[in-house]
């Protein structure tokens, strides 16, 4: 599923939403792609897992979402964890705007699921 | 001579009768009677054969028979020894020489019957010798000059009653055979109508033979059931008439023995014949002349009609011309003043107007034609009339032809033509599917006076022109639609895309009244590149329009989502096939290029080939698989080929109204194209006129002419570009942005780490552009020794950040470049961006 340039696929493995997002997060995709994100998560969720392992770029308004998000999840005592590996675009922002103060930041989407108990 | 021929037979019979006479009464012993009898039946034989013979009988032949008789009676008188009964008889024998012949002749004879008489004398009893001869030569002397001179005056007079009767036969036979000649047929009745005279051209005329019709009554044998009353009123009449001699013709119909009716001219007169009134009658079969004058008739009532064909048919082809022009692109207003001059030529006018009626039916002079044109603009000073109301109004209401003599003032068509003295008008109806759509109304000036005969002429002129006023509405209002639809259909303004220029031209077709189905768009790939798109869609007109609407449509979705071309194309062929009716079809031709790449990708369902021009201008037509065009068959497969495009060079699209010309192979209008190319002005826009100024005939193109080209810029050390405030544009700005900045030799995380910032930049501008929908920004870039400055220029008012997500951005910027400066001024605010390549950014 693709909005804008971004894509965007949500699953849900043992109780945890896993959202994989591609393509370029900017103001032209991110506001939706929050929303439809936080949409998926039921408040019977355990956590959330947003992959950005294969995203190619992202800008304040990605980080914008990821920060909208953090706050739903805290709200229901739902966690949340990005998945950006180090020495990526994306991981060099998440890591200029200090979004690890935030939620915690894994290599992978294993890492993540095992972060959220 | 028959005359003279049987008085003669009369004569010996009445001879033999009185000798036998004296046989029977009673006589002397001295009479032989045997040589008498003989003598009487020789007499008698004589009488008959000279009554037998009285028609072939010659004078010379008379004359000795009555000699015979002479010797005869001479005979008789010696036999009877008697000569006082005698004389008498040759008597009468002189008178009849005396009544028939010349008086030589006659004395002749006489002499002879003298001499017989005396030989007689002499020989029966002989007196005295003196005695003898005078008797024999003075009686019948005496007496027949005696009586002679009494027969003739009684001969005369025979004579002339005979004369008088045979003339009258003769002047019957005569009149007999001149009414028998006659070649007319005489009829002759009496007061009841009874037929009685029925000469042989009756005969022939009628067929009954005058045996047949001479008595019956005239009305029931020849005179039709329906005019027998006629027939006797005026028999009657004519009868009833006090002159003599009346003549009277009448034409009439009467019926031939086998029943036919033929008609006939009848001269008749009244005549009396001995007191007696009479009708008689000439009559003459006309069925030959009424049949040559019906012949005549028909033939003038064809040469009027074909006369009238004529007229028609110049009217019509003035009209097809018309029509004709109304096809080449002409407008309803130059129609009618075309329309409005033919049919004042035609009919001879002094002047015609045509109004239109409109939906309020409200009747408005759309176009006038005066003798002068100076006496004012025709149609200005005119209100609008209503239907009924003036002669016009009257015309559209009854939808009736109307001729009107002397019209008032109110009447006229157009005011301008008060100043005329208007002798008669004629107004028809233009009738369109059962509607009046207006009214022609034509005018001559005194003395000229219109008659029923130009009235139906204007009706049959008036078909034409409400044909032609329809075609011309049905044409504008096709035209202007399939117009609007085609122009929204063309992309208004091309797409600003750093490192490509574009430039397009659309040449309708100058005969053809339709617009075509040639198409081409422009879309902005998500990746900052161009779907370039060329198109033609079979057909013309609003069908076509729809279908190069569709097509676009679904190929700008298609694209936007990042479908390879060849997958592209293949969707667009669904659409074809499955939605377009009547075998429709088009063929396309889809390119993308990435500006700074050196290739393009594309596709080609049935189109001409694109012309790829190198900079130097050198032409050549890329080669790559051309499928079948869309909508032909369901599942054809489509290939996207790679053509190498050197950053400098130019591509071409086209369709085939620019390389076709009549009369020429398409090989040589693609080398002339090439070669047109090769001369061109480098400016891609002056290079699309001059492809068009030398390519398309100076007297129009025969068919639509669509050019699309595109140039991929090399890329510089410097850039400057143009993106619309859209969060969508930020996308295309960043793929020239990564480009621009590894053809300047930046690594991959000095690209992203710029691109990132730039785009901050960018968000910033889009968020604070304001100035409405057609806001822009600009982002300008300069390469110098590996210092990258970067200026993202908008018109907006800059806020500054607040603190959380919206100032965000601004930290980013600063992280990621060496330097950033924002400069707000009241046009608009510019953020300076600046990093060294071999930096790691983020000065902090």
């Amino acid at each position: 599923m693709k909005d804008g340039l971004v894509g965007l696929e949500i699953k849900e493995l043992e109780g945890v939403v896993v959202a994989h997002v591609t393509g370029e997060l900017d103001i032209a995709g991110a506001p939706h792609a929050g929303e439809r994100i936080a949409e998926a998560v039921p408040t019977s969720a355990r956590g959330l897992v947003v992959d950005m392992s294969e995203l190619d770029f992202i800008d304040s308004s990605g980080v914008a979402m990821l920060f909208g998000l953090v706050r739903r999840l805290s709200s229901r005592r739902q966690e949340l964890r990005v998945v950006a590996p180090k020495g990526k675009p994306v991981a060099r922002v998440l890591e200029i705007v200090e979004f690890e103060r935030a939620a915690p930041i894994c290599p992978d989407v294993e890492r993540a699921l095992e972060a959220i108990d | 001579m028959r005359l003279q021929a049987r008085s003669l037979a009369y004569l010996f019979i009445a001879g033999a009768a009185l000798g036998l006479l004296t046989l029977v009464f009673p006589h002397s012993d001295q009479i032989r009677d045997f040589e008498l009898v003989i003598l009487a039946a020789v007499a008698i034989l004589i009488a008959v054969v000279i009554w037998v013979f009285a028609d072939r009988v010659r004078p010379w032949q008379l004359h000795v028979v009555l000699a015979t008789g002479t010797i005869i009676l001479s005979l008789a008188n010696y036999y009877v020894e008697a000569t006082v009964i005698y004389p008498v008889l040759y008597t009468w024998t002189a008178l009849y020489a005396f009544y028939f012949f010349r008086l030589e002749i006659a004395l002749a004879h006489i002499a002879l019957i003298a001499v017989g008489y005396a030989v007689v004398l002499v020989l029966v009893e002989p007196p005295s010798a003196v005695v003898r001869w005078l008797l024999a030569v003075g009686t019948p002397l005496i007496a027949g000059l005696l009586i002679s001179r009494l027969l003739g005056m009684l001969r005369v007079g025979v004579q002339d009653a005979e004369r008088r009767t045979r003339a009258l036969q003769e002047s019957e036979a005569r009149t007999r055979l001149v009414l028998d000649g006659a070649p007319d047929a005489f009829v002759a009745l009496d007061r009841d109508g009874i037929i009685t005279s029925w000469n042989t051209a009756a005969e022939r005329l009628f067929g009954w033979s005058a045996s047949e019709a001479i008595g019956v009554p005239f009305r029931s044998l020849v005179t039709p059931e329906e005019f027998r009353d006629r027939h006797d009123e005026r028999r009657t009449a004519l009868i009833e008439m006090p002159q003599v001699v009346a003549m009277q013709r009448y034409d009439n119909e009467f019926l031939r023995r086998d029943g036919t009716r033929f008609p006939a001219e009848a001269t008749v007169s009244k005549i009396e014949i001995k007191g007696e009134p009479f009708v008689s009658g000439f009559i003459r079969d006309v069925s030959e002349r009424v049949r040559r004058q019906q012949e005549r008739e028909t033939l003038l009532r064809e040469q009027a009609a074909r006369a009238e064909a004529e007229r028609v048919a110049e009217l019509v082809s003035g009209m097809q011309l018309l029509v004709d022009a109304a096809l080449a692109h002409r407008t309803l207003d130059d129609i009618l003043e075309d329309l409005i001059m033919r049919v004042r030529g035609v009919l001879q006018a002094d002047a015609a107007t045509i109004l239109l009626a409109d939906e309020e039916e409200r009747l408005t002079v759309a176009a006038s034609s005066l003798p002068r044109p100076s006496q004012g603009e025709p149609g200005e000073q005119g209100e609008p009339l209503q239907v009924g109301e003036g002669f016009a109004g009257r015309v559209a209401q009854t939808r009736e032809a109307m001729l009107a003599h002397d019209p008032a003032p109110a009447d006229l068509p157009d005011p301008a033509l008060g100043q005329l003295e208007i002798e008669s008008l004629i107004g028809v109806p233009l009738l369109a599917e059962n509607a009046v759509t207006g009214v022609l109304v034509v005018a001559s000036v005194a003395p000229r006076r219109f008659s029923a005969e130009d009235l139906t002429l204007l009706r049959l002129a008036a078909d034409r022109v409400a044909l032609a006023i329809e075609h011309a509405r049905v044409y504008e209002r096709e035209h202007k639609i399939a117009v609007t639809l085609q122009e929204s259909l063309l992309p208004a303004k091309m797409p600003d895309v750093p490192g490509l220029e574009v430039a397009a031209r659309y040449l309708p077709a100058a005969t053809e009244a339709d617009v075509g189905g040639d198409w081409y768009d422009v879309i902005p790939t998500p990746t900052g590149g161009l779907g370039l798109v060329m198109g033609d869609v079979a057909g013309k007109g609003l069908a076509a329009a729809s279908m190069v609407s569709r097509l676009r449509s679904a190929l700008r979705a298609y694209a936007l989502e990042g479908h390879e071309p060849a997958r592209v194309i293949e969707q667009l062929n669904r659409l074809v096939w499955t939605e377009a009716r009547d075998s429709q079809m088009a063929t396309l031709l889809y390119m993308v290029v990435e500006p700074g790449e050196s290739r393009v990708d594309w596709v080609n369902a049935g189109h001409p080939a694109p012309l790829l021009v190198n900079g130097r201008g050198a032409g050549h037509y890329l080669e790559g698989p051309s499928s079948v065009p869309l909508g032909v068959l369901p599942f054809p497969s489509y290939e996207t080929v790679t053509s190498a495009m050197e950053p400098g060079s130019s591509i071409v699209l086209f369709t085939d109204g620019l390389i076709e010309r009549p009369g020429e192979l398409i090989d040589d209008g693609m080398a002339q194209l090439a070669a047109r190319v090769s001369e061109a002005p480098d400016d891609l826009e002056e290079l699309c006129d001059h492809l068009l100024q030398t390519l398309v005939p100076s007297s129009g193109a025969t068919d639509d002419v669509a050019i699309l080209m595109l140039r991929n810029l090399p890329v510089t050390d410097r850039f400057r570009a143009e993106f619309e405030a859209e969060p969508e544009a930020l996308s295309q700005m960043r793929a020239m942005l990564r480009r621009w900045l590894r053809h300047a030799g930046a690594g991959d995380n000095a690209i992203a780490e710029i691109t990132t910032a730039c785009g901050e930049a960018a968000t910033n501008a889009i968020e604070h552009a304001g100035g409405g929908a057609a806001a822009r920004f600009e982002i300008s870039g300069r390469n110098r020794d590996r210092e990258i400055e970067i200026a993202v220029r908008d018109r907006g008012s800059w806020r500054h950040p607040r603190e959380g997500d919206q100032g965000r951005g601004l930290s980013l910027m600063r992280a990621l470049m060496d330097t950033v400066e924002v400069a707000p001024s009241p046009e608009g605010t510019t953020v300076r961006l600046r990093r060294r390549l071999d930096s790691q950014g983020g000065s902090g």
